[in-house]
């Protein structure tokens, strides 16, 4: 069932050296009040406390008797000294009380405060802005309650839906069936399929996160390219966890807005918020297409919307609406160009496997079992050996100008095998991911992840020679139906391969091929990704 | 790695890659409409699951005199491979009754192997669908699911003995037990729990919490065992109700030796008793690997024992009121060791959905 762990064992999450810097600036400590023992989690919560109870303002005091930050430090151990000594309302009102060298040790052991005094300007600032903060939270609390009553109607709605469906199905007629003149029940099929619905929820974001070289390349990205998202709009579209709106957010981003239509958006919130993030994420449940934004333009739309054989789950469609109605001219759009590449595929081991283990199954024979492996494309890694040729290049989007007309197209190409091959079992299609750092950067025709990155630039490949990935290489097999043939090293293969929607609106894809392998044959065959 | 089949899984099954790698971001319907691949990949499995599909033919295959001119009802029937069986084994009539549209593949595979005048497939409910016999002398499914009970199938099993088992017919398999171990799991649990604690610098703890409710279905091996086993259920398929399958059992884990508990394991053994000569097989980690695996139920915190040294406590298993095909699972345990620092009880709830 769905239930596959296979992800793990090629996920190396440990090869994060180099990021400490950027994950470990977490300076909040806990930090003692100075009127009493009460322990704070950081030193506004602290000093809002001493105003507020004991009317001290540090930041007040510090400003009106213009400490630097020795004087400063002496003024904290000579309060908390007197405060030591039942003194509650310790006598501040000329620097001379504490300009004292005792006042330099600690009265405190390992003071916290002591070593976040420098950081009392912001504070002084947040307390001159505290209205304006109090307005904008109101603000905010009010769009958050907005947001949660439209949740809490649409729960509504979903729930009387279903009830409604509930109430049909149990309605439904049984009708006979004709070939069997039994009964059968019409919805009995759908209800089957409900059966293989997704065993774990965890499983599925686990295993993309795990996947280091798809997250890797994000973070490299938007880590050594700081600048670009510094005070920036960023757009996550399709966040699931938010793993890369929290990259964005570390990397000083203004403001980003993740969008999901899955429920995970639930779980994104949370750990959003569990890291601090809550004021610059904003994360929003809904089709990016139906959700309204807080802003009209981003700058930079970052999204992980790759599916197998790339264009699988047709998320790319959405990422584009939003490119058209969200980013802003000149925006940057993350990753910027894919590529889908192509190879003649020979592996007759494993097709003989497969082929021979329907065709006696504990000694019946289940060849009709077998038409799916033709119609159908199989998502498996390919065997770096079984690529019989250089892989060739049969489509490019630049993800700044391409259109949703470009995701259905029909290329033409040629391969030369590498090697001899004793039949053509199908073909192998994976596709290269690169991130470039401006709109107007453009990649060679036929580039090369491993290339781009000796130039410095952040690119990964899919593809049967590049460490696995959860999107494994998708195989096309030829249904021949007659005996092999065999074709030499150096033939030279004329492909057509065309990508087509199924249907509108719909995640599935077909895709389309013919070939000539000259004196060997040619050949033609649909297969869809369903 | 303890459960060290994970890359197996895909050199095993290479045509198996589940589209759930891609479900994130669907809602409920797109699911639905993506896991039709799946069902390919799942038949192949089972099939390809020798201890499984081997135990079932053996089963039959050795009792033609139980078999012989017998009505035989497969209860779940898919690729129609226990029917075929049947009727190799001499049966007069083979009932094959299944909800899913594989059962269309079952009928090409059963006429094509010229057997289409001794099996009858049905497609549908087991509570819907009419049988052209009124009684059956014996009824063969393959039912169980991980954790024996999680999508199971046993229920209709149990209406089908309940409405057509002929008085003195006989069930294949019919004995079912759960056992329960305990197992040092120390890397595994912090690949599958701690990692949740930092995901690239970030504090993910609120997918943690899911990861410990869910149960992993797994391989473990042999060595991680800390304690022996402990049959903590056993159904006998003669005489089980729908309502047996809602239980509270208690269990008692003795350590082999000293070592730290992680999580607390569960599988099961299937036997076949009426056959002449009894045949078992078991999904446990002591055997050879089938598709069920073992399933994991990792506990918050870690216990520290020696050798001798009992663990109790009690399985609690309920379908869930809303959904009847997800299972509730609470494990509660209490550890009286010998110092009373090591001490540990606690009470952890699954949710298998």
């Amino acid at each position: 069932m769905a239930h596959s762990e296979s992800s793990s064992g090629i996920l190396d999450t440990a090869s994060d050296a180099g990021w400490e810097d950027v994950e470990s600036d977490d300076d909040s400590q806990p930090i003692v009040g100075l009127f009493s023992t009460t322990v704070y989690p950081d030193v506004h919560s602290m000093l809002k406390e001493s105003r507020d109870r004991h009317n001290f303002d540090l930041v007040k005091v510090k400003k009106e008797l213009d400490l630097d930050l020795i004087e400063t430090i002496k003024l904290v151990n000579y309060i908390r000294s007197q405060v030591k000594a039942g003194n509650l309302q310790p006598n501040v009102s000329s620097k001379s009380l504490f300009d004292e060298d005792l006042y330099l040790k600690p009265t405190l052991e390992d003071d916290a405060l002591l070593y976040n005094l420098e950081d009392l300007e912001d504070d002084v600032g947040t307390v001159g802005n505290t209205k304006q903060n109090a307005e904008k939270q109101v603000v905010e609390l009010q769009e958050e309650l907005d947001r949660l009553q439209g949740q809490f109607s649409e729960y509504r709605s979903a729930v009387q839906r279903s009830m409604t469906e509930q109430l049909s199905l149990e309605d439904e007629t049984v009708v006979p069936d004709p070939a069997t003149g039994l009964e059968t029940v019409d919805k009995a099929r759908e209800a089957d399929l409900d059966y293989f619905s997704s065993y774990s929820y965890n499983a599925i974001h686990e295993s993309m996160l795990k996947d280091a070289v798809r997250t890797d390349a994000y973070r490299d990205f938007i880590y050594d390219n700081k600048h670009l998202f510094k005070d920036k709009v960023v757009l996550d579209v399709g966040c699931g966890t938010g793993i890369l709106s929290m990259f964005c957010a570390k990397a000083e981003a203004k403001l980003v807005i993740a969008v999901d239509n899955s429920s995970i958006i639930e779980k994104a919130r949370e750990i959003v918020y569990e890291n601090g993030f809550g004021n610059v994420i904003r994360c929003i449940h809904g089709k990016i297409e139906e959700v309204s934004l807080p802003v009209s333009k981003v700058d930079i739309i970052v999204s992980e919307w790759m599916g197998y054989g790339l264009l699988f789950e047709a998320m790319l469609d959405s990422v584009l609406w939003a490119r058209d109605h969200y980013l802003t001219p000149g925006g940057l759009m993350v990753p910027s160009h894919v590529t889908l590449r192509i190879s003649p595929f020979a592996d007759s081991d494993l097709v003989c496997s497969q082929i021979s283990f329907w065709k006696s199954v504990y000694g019946f024979k289940m060849s009709s079992m077998l038409t799916n492996i033709y119609d159908e494309v199989l998502v498996s890694p390919a065997k770096p050996s079984s690529v019989a040729a250089d892989s060739v290049v049969f489509l490019q989007l630049p993800l700044h100008t391409a259109s949703v007309e470009e995701l259905t197209f029909v290329k033409d190409v040629e391969v030369t095998l590498t090697k001899d091959i004793h039949e053509l079992d199908g073909w192998v299609v994976w596709f290269d991911v690169f991130f470039m750092p401006s709109h107007t950067s453009l990649i060679p025709e036929d580039a090369v992840p491993s290339h781009m990155k000796r130039q410095g630039y952040v690119a990964f490949t899919t593809g049967p020679d590049g460490p696995e990935t959860h999107w494994q290489q998708c195989l096309l097999l030829i249904n021949h139906g007659k005996d092999a043939v065999a074709i030499k090293k150096g033939q030279v293969i004329k492909v057509q391969v065309g990508y087509r929607k199924k249907e509108e609106k719909s995640r599935s894809l077909d895709i389309e091929m013919q070939w000539d392998e000259g004196d060997a044959g040619k050949g033609s065959q649909r297969w869809s990704l369903q | 790695m303890m459960n060290g089949s994970t890359n197996n899984t895909a050199t095993d099954t290479p045509w198996t890659s589940s589209s759930a790698d891609r479900m994130a971001g669907m809602d409920h319907a797109e699911v639905r409409y993506f896991t039709s691949y799946d069902h390919h990949g799942i038949h192949e499995e089972m099939l390809k699951d020798e201890v499984r599909t081997k135990s079932y033919r053996d089963a039959i295959y050795q009792n033609r005199h139980i078999f012989k001119d017998k009505v035989v009802l497969d209860v779940g029937c898919g690729t129609g491979i226990l029917s075929m069986f049947a009727v190799k084994a001499g049966a007069r009539h083979v009932i094959g009754v299944d909800m899913s549209s594989i059962i269309e593949k079952a009928r090409q595979i059963v006429a094509v192997n010229g057997m289409s005048s001794k099996i009858t497939l049905l497609q549908g409910k087991m509570e819907e669908v009419i049988l052209p016999f009124s009684k059956v002398d014996i009824i063969v499914s393959e039912w169980m699911g991980y954790f024996l009970l999680y999508e199971s199938m046993l229920d209709t099993v149990l209406y089908a003995r309940d409405q057509y088992l002929a008085p003195g017919g006989k069930i294949f398999p019919d004995k079912a037990t759960i056992y329960l171990a305990a197992i040092e799991d120390g890397e595994y649990k912090e690949d599958k729990i701690g990692f949740w604690d930092n995901v690239y610098g970030f504090n993910y703890s609120p997918m943690k919490e899911v990861a410990l409710t869910e149960p992993l279905v797994d391989t473990v091996e042999m060595k991680a065992l800390v304690t022996d086993p402990y049959p903590v259920l056993t159904l006998d398929l003669y005489t089980v109700t729908p309502a047996d399958l809602a239980f509270k059992a208690p269990f008692s884990l003795t350590c082999k030796r000293s070592d730290f508990i992680h999580a607390i394991i569960a599988w099961f053994d299937i036997s076949f008793t009426a056959c002449h000569k009894q045949i078992n097989f078991s999904t446990g980690p002591h055997a050879k690997y089938t598709h069920w695996k073992q399933t994991v139920f990792y506990l918050r915190d870690v216990l520290t024992v020696e050798g001798d040294e009992i663990v109790t406590g009690h399985l609690e298993n309920k379908p869930n009121e809303r959904n009847k095909r997800d299972l509730d699972i609470r494990i509660s345990y209490a550890f009286d060791a010998s110092d009373v620092a090591r001490h540990a009880e606690g009470r952890c709830a699954y949710k298998m959905c």
